[in-house]
């Protein structure tokens, strides 16, 4: 990605300046064109993901290839907003007005975060545990010349899947229900334990998040109170914090709509951010563009933008169809029909197969490298007040 | 399914009436007159060739009839049971649910034989198959029902030892702050409750009935055989996740978000880690040691099956127990949450080989590095947290009143029973500091400190040794500076002796006095020693001066002269009398031998000095007998405030 390629370069700028000059007053220009570059750099990238360049082959947005380059770009603007905000600074410089108030907001962001990337991989897993159910619904219709029995393997899981997928949607409550279709269908009352678990007795314990933790207020939350800089902060460090409070607020938001999460009810389809800065205009563009998304799956319900699991979700809807009317033999043309789909079907779980456990490292590695910066700043500001503020 | 069955035989058939057709030919080929030899002889090859291949469709028809046969006695038996909704074939008895088995089997075989002819010589066999296919996934289907069944029939809950989390009366919540410490409620948190060695009590247990895994097992190879794995492992995931799910409810584990955790009131959350400790080790030990083995009972046979499943029963848990610590790391470093924060480290380190063994394979790697991670975050922190304890001292000179009456300050009691409780932990800092003193040389630490050090140099705990040294290192001078705090340098030297004696008490009392070693003990002993003795310098010798003769040669002492030293003798004594009575000694002993030994002085002073004056002056002018001034001396230290001035006029 052309984005990271100049990170290097800045980073070792910044350091080699900051080391030169760290005892002299009066730097503050030098300081402005390290802003100036930072900006440059997030617009940079997110227009690169908004439009991608034309010489490569791009991936469609949302799909789980896009997602992780925007969790590239994420981790990318991090580094170099940590260098920012961080090196070589006298601690003082971050301890006093505005930014006395504005970094604690920020680590109060990160926190929701950090919350967030859990909600979501746990949600991935929850992926992974469709594109399983998707992979058998292959294997059985991949089968020629195709049978009853094969097909209604194949109808088993999709039911599951589809069902699950609601389910996921609606209540956001891990993989628990996708049971119930999948194997008490038919036989009731058989025996009470297996039914009370069917139902889903411990959905409560959607396994990853506490009970009543919502990931759209979470989202509402880190939004709040976040305001552009205005007169002289905007050229301070007020206005990188500004920045990557943004930036972090979008990539979470998008993470949610895009992977299955708990509680995602009444989650914002816009935040504010100020069209007249340079650096947002892209990010205003995918904002937009996934808001769009967002409004649609409302309405007719869906369990992530991921672009793979659309595509499975609808693949599964449409399998289904075919395995309601199927009968044996099956004409020549409608077999055709359906294995173009299973070849897409089996290509979803490829990339699912692919790209999932990266996603899923992807997340984790990022909440890693938030924990460590949030530290790295608490020790600043540690430093910083150390002197007025009471340690025990 | 019925269209199957009612199919007739058109192939077969059609090849029957086609060889009888070319009979029929032959025959009539042969009656011709004009038939040359070669040609009679290609016609006899032929007739030979038509009557094998007729043979081979006769046996072949009979084959088929057979395989029919048996895939409809094998159908008859699975839609037996699936007609019946109400009960379950394992329910109904060995035999029945063996008699299921082997009508799969029975499908199974006569599957690979249809696919091992080839796929278009017969279309019939291909119908067939696609009967055997079908009816194999009802079986299939109703398998995975029985499986969820008896797994959910079988299951076993843990005992009852590891159900309930009970708090032992000895964990109560280190206090905050210095001020608030009362000697009690830290006395009792330093009993830490150590279930860290009870290791033996932990053992594998039967999540699921030992009676069921023949019949899971059966299950699973069936399945497996039948190419219906991946169903397998659904079901048995899903149904065992609940298990655990279930099991996590019944022992009160509740989930906290990040910001939950930063949020949480530190007595809360001292609580839920001593929850989360307790938790840990009974499901890593426990339920997951058994969960592995439950899964390598049934499906030891599938290869890495086995450890798939039990990393996706498993890893949600994990992760959710994991990142409770993840929290906990991310905290603020508070001296009062050290211990909570080792005990955490010593759960994670006493873990560690039993984690390194459920997640022995590539796949759970992941939760063996997350792990190891957590543990190096809750090292590090309480490493910060360790070191930064001396800082923490350094700066809390807060007041600048002087502790009244001299007696033991409450940041000596606070520090010297922190550092006390720390001991319980010696090993795990020395581990987690063992880098650390080389490069960090603590400038407080004083000159006879260091000479302890290079005597316990060979000694196992040296760097935590090193650390505690530091830490009283800094204790003294905070107390050093805050003696300056009294204008009276006798009382200084009161509360040096008075908290100096605590720490030696304190060390001598605990393991601390192997940290310390012998030399700082008796260095301290003799600093309380020297203190004493300056505080009677201070006290008493100005006061003593007023009796002594200061001129040995001359006996002409006027009356007056007596009378004057007496009287100012009493006054000063009086005073003394009146502040020193507000100071306190708390340490009985301490307090007696000081009260003897200036007592020895006092008295043998004034005796003399009473002995010699008592020809030239009244017994009325002496104003205390040396019997009132040894009791009055033994009023000295005792923390309330008395006077003698009243006593005296009522006497009188």
């Amino acid at each position: 990605m052309g984005a990271t390629d100049n990170q290097g370069s800045f980073l070792n700028r910044i350091s080699i300046r900051r080391n030169q000059v760290v005892s002299m007053e009066g730097n503050h220009e030098q300081e402005l064109e390290d802003l100036e570059h930072f900006q440059k750099h997030v617009a940079d990238r997110f227009s690169d993901l908004l439009s991608p360049s034309e010489d490569f082959p791009s991936d469609p947005m949302l799909s789980i290839a896009w997602v992780r380059k925007l969790l590239d770009v994420f981790l990318c603007c991090e580094a170099e907003f940590k260098a920012v905000l961080l090196m070589g600074r006298d601690p003082s410089q971050i301890s006093k007005p505005p930014l006395d108030r504005l970094v604690p907001e920020f680590l109060d962001r990160v926190v929701k975060a950090l919350d967030i990337c859990n909600a979501v991989s746990h949600g991935v897993d929850s992926v992974r545990h469709f594109q399983k159910l998707a992979e058998i619904a292959v294997s059985a219709l991949e089968q020629r010349p195709i049978g009853d029995g094969q097909v209604r393997r194949a109808k088993k899981a999709l039911s599951a899947l589809v069902i699950g997928m609601a389910v996921e949607d609606k209540e956001g409550g891990g993989n628990k229900a996708t049971e119930r279709s999948w194997s008490f269908g038919r036989r009731s009352g058989v025996s009470a334990p297996n039914k009370e678990r069917a139902v889903g007795h411990f959905r409560a314990l959607s396994w990853g998040m506490s009970k009543g933790w919502s990931a759209a207020k979470q989202i509402q939350a880190m939004s709040s109170n976040l305001v552009a800089p205005k007169g002289n902060e905007a050229s301070g460090l007020a206005q990188p914090v500004y920045i990557m409070s943004t930036i972090m607020l979008f990539v979470m938001w998008m993470l949610v709509t895009a992977i299955p999460c708990q509680e995602r009810n009444g989650l914002m389809t816009h935040f504010p951010v100020p069209r007249n800065l340079a650096w947002a205009q892209a990010m205003i563009g995918l904002q937009e563009k996934i808001s769009e998304e967002w409004k649609k799956k409302e309405k007719k319900g869906s369990a992530g933008l991921l672009e793979e699991m659309q595509k499975m979700e609808k693949l599964g809807q449409s399998l289904i169809e075919f395995s309601d009317s199927f009968q044996f033999p099956a004409e020549a043309e409608k077999l055709e029909e359906v294995a173009a789909q299973v070849a897409e079907l089996a290509e979803t779980c490829r990339k699912m197969e692919e790209g999932l456990v990266p996603l899923q490292q992807q997340i984790r590695e990022l909440f890693h490298r938030v924990v460590r910066s949030r530290s790295e700043v608490l020790d600043v500001l540690d430093q910083g007040g150390k002197a007025s503020a009471p340690v025990m | 399914m019925g269209d199957y069955k009612s199919s007739s035989t058109p192939t077969h058939e059609g090849e029957q009436h086609l060889i009888a057709a070319a009979r029929h030919i032959m025959q009539a080929l042969r009656s011709s007159s004009f038939l040359t030899d070669d040609l009679r002889k290609t016609l006899s090859d032929l007739e030979s060739h038509l009557s094998a291949i007729a043979a081979i469709t006769e046996s072949k028809t009979q084959e088929f009839s057979e395989f029919e046969k048996r895939l409809k006695s094998a159908e008859e038996k699975v839609f037996s049971w699936e007609s019946n909704d109400q009960i379950m074939i394992w329910d109904s008895g060995p035999v029945e649910a063996s008699n299921y088995l082997k009508s799969i089997d029975e499908i199974q075989k006569l599957i690979q034989n249809f696919t091992s002819l080839s796929v278009d010589e017969y279309g019939k066999h291909k119908e067939l198959f696609y009967r055997a296919d079908s009816v194999l996934q009802l079986a299939m289907s109703r398998l995975e029902e029985e499986l969820i069944h008896i797994l959910v029939r079988y299951e076993q809950h843990l005992e009852p030892e590891y159900m309930s989390f009970r708090l032992s009366g000895a964990d109560i919540v280190y206090d905050e702050s210095f001020v608030s410490a009362d000697e009690e409620s830290i006395e009792e948190a330093s009993q830490r409750n150590r279930y860290t060695n009870e290791s033996d009590d932990y053992y594998v247990v039967d999540l699921v009935q030992p009676l069921a895994i023949p019949h899971l097992k059966s299950i699973a190879k069936a399945m497996f055989a039948s190419n219906y794995g991946y169903e397998f492992c659904h079901s048995f995931i899903n149904t065992r996740k609940y298990a655990l799910d279930e099991y996590l409810v019944v022992l009160g584990v509740q989930i906290f978000s990040i910001e939950d955790v930063l949020k949480m009131e530190w007595t809360s959350l001292n609580l839920e880690i001593k929850k989360w400790s307790w938790i840990m080790k009974i499901i890593i030990r426990v339920y997951l040691a058994s969960e592995k083995w439950l899964c390598e009972q049934i499906l030891a046979e599938f290869g890495s099956v086995s450890s798939f499943c039990f990393l996706d029963i498993s890893k949600a848990t994990m992760a959710c127990l994991l990142n409770f610590g993840e929290a906990i790391a991310m905290g603020s470093r508070r001296p009062e949450k050290l211990f909570s924060l080792l005990d955490m480290y010593e759960v994670l380190a006493d873990l560690l080989l039993d984690i390194d063994a459920l997640f022995m394979e590539e796949t759970g790697s992941f939760i063996r590095i997350e792990f190891h991670e957590l543990m190096k975050s809750l090292g590090n922190l309480s490493k910060t947290t360790f070191l930064e304890f001396g800082n923490a001292i350094a700066t809390s000179n807060t007041s600048s009143n002087p502790f009244s009456g001299g007696g033991i300050h409450p940041l000596t009691r606070y520090v010297m029973n922190y550092i006390k409780t720390l001991t319980e932990y010696g090993r795990t800092l020395n581990f987690l500091i063992k880098d650390q003193c080389i490069e960090d040389s603590n400038p407080a630490l004083e000159l006879e400190d260091r000479q302890g050090i290079e005597d316990l140099f060979s000694s196992t705990f040296y760097p935590t040794a090193h650390h505690l040294l530091s830490i009283t290192s800094t204790l003294k001078s905070s107390l050093d500076s805050r003696s300056k705090l009294y204008k009276d340098a006798a009382l200084q030297h009161v509360f040096l002796m008075n908290n100096i004696h605590y720490m030696v008490q304190k060390v001598k009392s605990s393991k601390l006095m192997f940290f310390f070693g012998d030399e700082w003990i008796r260095e301290h002993i003799a600093k309380v020693q020297q203190h004493a003795t300056s505080y009677e310098r201070a006290t008493w010798s100005s006061v003593l001066s007023l009796l002594r003769d200061d001129n040995q040669r001359s006996h002409s002492f006027s009356k007056a002269s007596f009378r004057e030293r007496c009287r100012a003798f009493s006054i000063a004594f009086e005073e003394v009398y009146k502040s020193q009575t507000g100071w306190s000694i708390p340490d009985l002993e301490l307090r007696e031998g000081l009260q003897i030994s200036t007592a020895q002085n006092v008295i043998q002073a004034y005796r003399t000095f009473v002995g010699r004056i008592s020809g030239d002056i009244s017994d009325k002018d002496v104003k205390y007998t040396v019997d009132d001034l040894e009791k009055y001396l033994f009023h000295l230290f005792e923390g309330s405030p008395r006077s003698l001035h009243h006593a005296f006029i009522r006497r009188r």
